[in-house]
């Protein structure tokens, strides 16, 4: 896992390189700094902290001692995913009715059993921030594309 | 004196009971909205502005500022108790403040911190009160060039944050200065890394970032840790034996932190553009390398956490003078203040306070008393706050994660603003996870593009030549400070440990975790 | 009034608008066209609470409201994101509704030129032009130019660097025309905001910068900054005795327009009903204390005298930004 986070953010970096080389200006037509000169500096650093850090974790002797499994990796996944599901469906259903969903869905999960103290905590919240974001703040919560009486 | 002549004036004008009223209610509405995330001062004054519109100027002014300052008290709840900070400016009272909760501590560090927000936006106002004009001249002397040096000084502190693996800190850092080059390049107009995405002209925003990465990055993090198997009082303890109440130590130990961190508050907030972010992050490496146990920081030290809680809401009383004194904004909560005296019709500039005096007077007396009121606003409060924690983390986590996102969304109506933050949230999770610095990249996001524009307007001014540095006094100024801090401090926390270390004996060799 | 003289030229269907506006501010809309309004009135605001789109969407909807000008309800919405893009790309969605209207700002030119928006300004049915923000070239109080001629003829010789807020803007747009000109060159220092510009020049980092009077009002009264030249029609009095960029010959004809829209193929009965409304909003008291407070230039332009408007805008914009290499 480790090795891939990395892998992920040499490739950003490398992208990150590209553009600032082939796209953006080292200096501007008058000869000042241009748009490109940072982002360079910045993608080329990015990539040698990238490799460097790299090569120390690739050593065999790095690895010991860092259990890198261990935790709840599975039940972390299960909540990033649950959040991923509810901001999407932000834009589809509106702000009031996702909330109420992925709350009594995530809650079923994890706080197994207590069909009531869930269905409490998924009304009752949603309710209060709609009073606070709609009513009291003025603030405004994401608007579904289906027709939804919310 | 005129002096308290003017403050007499002012208090007479505050005390009203419409206007004390108006007060409150600012302060109460500026605590509720610091403490949703997302919602920062800027954010709760814009939403709110429309409805002082029909008000008389001085009791709407008064609500305003009220809403400004409490949003500085009430974004600290959050970053003590979830590791989620507010808004930027309490970022760094994530470092030491969740850790303390964690040791079972809230309570004391809520009081703490309550106070420290206290003393700062106190010293802030007093110092308003005594040296508007003077200070009105250190924001005159602020240019591109003064601007770059600032910001250089404040990553400095980067070394501070970095942690054990400084390779990553440093690759931290980087990725969030490469995020803030994101958006149009100010100079040349060309747009970077947008792709032709219109949503993406304006840049990356603190904001996301910074709740994606301690808000949702934490809470991933907590589970990974199974804290939701657990029962109640997980993610931090409240202990009913160790009490609500800071022991004597706490106060002593943070005595002398509280002036250092309102006083380096005040002055970073009077220049226009650092504002309370830097200041905070200043004043807690800078509280880190003056104190006896500078090992002990990231670990939940109550110095670590004052300092920047004084310095964040001294530097909202310091961004009030150069409104007041030269009609320039140095802040985007400021720039709204700005935003509703021309649509009272007032001419902000340096003749403000003398055409205005009972207006100007009147809001820095409320200030004396908006401060008054949210310390006991907050005292009273803690008690309800701490119950936060008593929840079971199974429950509270999926809320949390609600909050974060709604709150995200609401500032500026924006989808992407959400899913950066989600991704901001994951990315997190992982840098916790393998040893990267968050807290690093935040600093580079934030300073990073800073410098940037600072040093290509400066070249341009000086035409390519860098010894505009040294014909300016404020650079020669900030300079010299740099200086100072650089070799008198360490100097001094030298002599200073030696005679910790002889009080203590053996100082804990403990591994500094960092942040 | 300039109002009303403006107003005579547009012919004979425009002076029955008139008189229908003078016998009496209630009667006239329904006389005109009895299906609309007939439905709630959808108003965007491209931009967040508290900015001067904002606001102004906001004074105009309290005068519609006060004065009972539309029928229905008005639901406001501030539909903040990518400059504009989402707020003004939610109208294009509208295209053939008349019940969706929205206030323009300098974005609506620049955000299709630096962005792929599936909209250009010129999609949009034109309106009226209310008002522009105008901007003038201030030097610090104790600067030794007194007059533009001075400020020119030493630009002449060396380019003197002037500040504004961004490129892609009107701050750049302008001097740049203006400099065309009148002859001189300068070096354009770009700043993220009015405050990071006005401390500049107070601390003598740049020679000069360019603004809004609003925003810069307090500082000439107090002698700390000078103005030199203005753009619009009419120098606002509390600048001082200050020339226009017309009166000099050097005019650029450029600026911040500050108007209304319709979404794409509205209805031509939206359109007449907007126009007479309009005509009743400009006269109120509460849009002059608006104009006044906010120093902007009253700028009044109907229909397809708004589009032209805004297509010398954009052409003036794309020319500049073309050149200086901010866009492809």
């Amino acid at each position: 896992m480790r090795i891939i986070f990395f892998v992920v953010i040499l490739a950003a970096g490398l992208m990150y390189s590209y553009v600032a080389f082939t796209n953006l200006d080292f200096l501007t037509m008058t000869g000042r700094l241009g748009p490109g000169f940072f982002p360079r500096g910045i993608g080329v650093l990015m990539v040698v902290f990238t490799l460097w850090s790299m090569s120390a974790e690739l050593r065999p002797s790095a690895a010991e001692g860092r259990s890198d499994v261990g935790g709840y990796a599975g039940q972390v996944a299960l909540i990033m995913g649950f959040g991923v599901a509810y901001v999407l469906s932000l834009g589809l259903i509106g702000g009031i009715p996702a909330t109420v969903i992925f709350l009594f869905v995530t809650l079923s999960v994890l706080n197994r059993n207590r069909l009531l103290q869930n269905g409490l905590v998924a009304l009752l919240v949603p309710a209060a921030i709609y009073v606070l974001f709609d009513r009291l703040l003025n603030a405004a919560i994401p608007e579904g594309v289906l027709p939804l009486p919310f | 004196m005129d002096l308290f002549a003017d403050l007499w004036m002012g208090l007479s004008v505050a005390i009203s009971p419409i206007n004390l009223v108006y007060l409150l209610i600012g302060a109460m509405v500026g605590m509720i909205v610091g403490i949703i995330p997302g919602f920062g001062p800027a954010a709760g004054l814009a939403i709110l502005l429309p409805v002082t519109f029909g008000m008389d100027p001085i009791g709407a002014v008064m609500m305003l500022a009220a809403i400004y300052y409490g949003a500085m008290y009430g974004g600290t709840i959050t970053s003590i108790l979830l590791n989620t900070p507010g808004e930027s400016a309490t970022v760094a009272s994530t470092f030491d403040g969740y850790p303390l909760a964690q040791k079972g501590r809230a309570g004391p560090a809520l009081v703490m911190q309550a106070v420290a927000s206290f003393t700062g936006g106190t010293v802030g106002v007093i110092l308003i009160t005594l040296l508007a004009p003077a200070f009105s001249h250190v924001a005159r002397n602020f240019g591109p060039p003064e601007y770059f040096l600032l910001a250089l000084l404040g990553m400095l502190t980067l070394i501070v944050m970095i942690g054990e693996n400084w390779k990553l800190g440093v690759l931290s850092a980087l990725i969030g200065f490469a995020l803030g080059t994101v958006g149009v390049d100010l100079e040349t107009g060309q747009s970077r890394y947008t792709f032709g995405s219109a949503e993406l002209i304006g840049g990356i925003h603190f904001i996301p970032i910074a709740i994606g990465l301690f808000g949702l990055g934490e809470l991933y993090f907590a589970f990974y840790r199974g804290l939701h198997r657990i029962g109640s009082g997980s993610i931090a303890q409240y202990d009913r034996k160790k009490g609500f109440w800071p022991d004597l130590a706490d106060w002593v130990d943070t005595k002398f932190t509280l002036v250092r961190g309102s006083i380096l508050g005040f002055v970073v907030g009077v220049i226009p553009g650092a504002g309370a972010t830097i200041a905070s992050l200043m004043a807690y490496s800078f509280e880190r390398s003056f104190s006896k146990r500078p090992k002990n920081f990231g670990k939940g030290e109550m110095a670590g956490l004052v300092a920047p809680e004084a310095a964040n809401n001294a530097a909202s009383s310091g961004a009030m003078i150069p409104l007041l004194t030269l009609g320039i904004p140095g802040s985007a909560s400021t720039a709204v203040l700005l935003a509703a005296f021309l649509l009272w019709g007032m001419r902000p500039g340096p003749l403000f306070m003398t055409q205005n005096p009972e207006f100007a007077w009147g809001l820095i007396a409320s200030m004396y008393l908006g401060n008054m009121a949210l310390l006991a606003l907050n005292i009273f409060a803690i008690p309800l706050f701490v119950q936060i924690i008593r929840v079971p983390y199974r429950i509270l986590a999926p809320i949390v994660l609600v909050i974060c996102t709604l709150g995200t969304f609401s500032v500026s109506s924006s989808m992407i603003e959400v899913y950066l933050m989600f991704t901001a949230g994951i990315v997190g999770f992982f840098m916790r996870l393998y040893g990267f610095s968050p807290a690093a990249l935040v600093l580079g996001l934030v300073l990073g593009p800073l410098a940037e524009e600072a040093l290509r307007q400066t070249l341009t001014i000086s035409r390519g030549s860098f010894w505009i540095f040294l014909e300016r006094n404020g650079s020669i100024g900030i300079i010299v400070t740099t200086a100072v801090l650089l070799l008198v401090l360490p100097l001094m926390q030298r002599i200073g440990r030696r005679a910790g270390a002889l009080k203590q004996g053996t100082v804990s060799e403990a591994e500094d975790a960092g942040v | 009034m300039k109002f009303i003289s403006e107003f005579v030229g547009t012919g004979l269907r425009g002076t029955g608008l008139a008189a229908g506006c003078v016998l009496g501010l209630i009667a006239g809309s329904h006389a005109l066209a009895q299906d609309y309004p007939s439905k709630d009135l959808d108003w965007t605001i491209a931009f967040g609470p508290g900015g001067g789109n904002d606001i102004m969407a906001r004074t105009l909807i309290d005068i519609i409201q006060k004065y009972d000008l539309y029928g229905q309800d008005i639901r406001a919405e501030n539909r903040a994101g990518g400059s504009g893009a989402v707020g003004w790309g939610y109208v294009y969605s509208k295209a053939g509704s008349g019940y969706d209207i929205s206030t323009t700002s300098g974005s609506l030119i620049t955000t299709p030129l630096q962005a792929d928006t599936p909209w250009k300004a010129s999609d949009f049915v034109p309106l009226a032009l209310l008002a522009t923000d105008d901007l003038a070239i201030m030097v610090s109080g104790n600067s030794e130019w007194d007059t533009i001629e001075e400020f020119i003829e030493s630009a002449k010789e060396t380019p003197p660097t002037l500040a504004g807020t961004g490129t892609v803007n009107v701050d750049f747009i302008v001097p740049t025309l203006f400099a065309e000109k009148a002859g001189f060159e300068f070096e354009y220092v770009s700043f993220n905001s009015m405050a990071d510009m006005q401390t500049a020049l107070l601390s003598g980092a740049v020679d000069a910068m360019v603004g809004n009077p609003g925003e810069i009002v307090g500082l000439v009264e107090s002698g700390d900054m000078k103005a030199l030249i203005y753009s619009g029609e009419t120098t606002p009095p509390a600048l001082g005795d200050v020339p226009t960029m017309d009166e000099k010959g050097w005019g650029v004809g450029v600026s911040m327009p500050r108007g209304l829209i319709l979404a794409p193929d509205a209805p031509q009965e939206a359109v007449d009903f907007w126009r007479a409304t309009v005509e009743k909003i400009v006269e109120t008291p509460e849009w002059e204390k608006y104009i006044e407070t906010n120093l902007l230039t009253e700028n009044i332009k109907y229909g397809d005298d708004f589009g032209t408007f805004l297509k010398n805008a954009q052409d003036g914009f794309e020319k500049v930004l073309r050149a200086q290499g901010a866009i492809k």
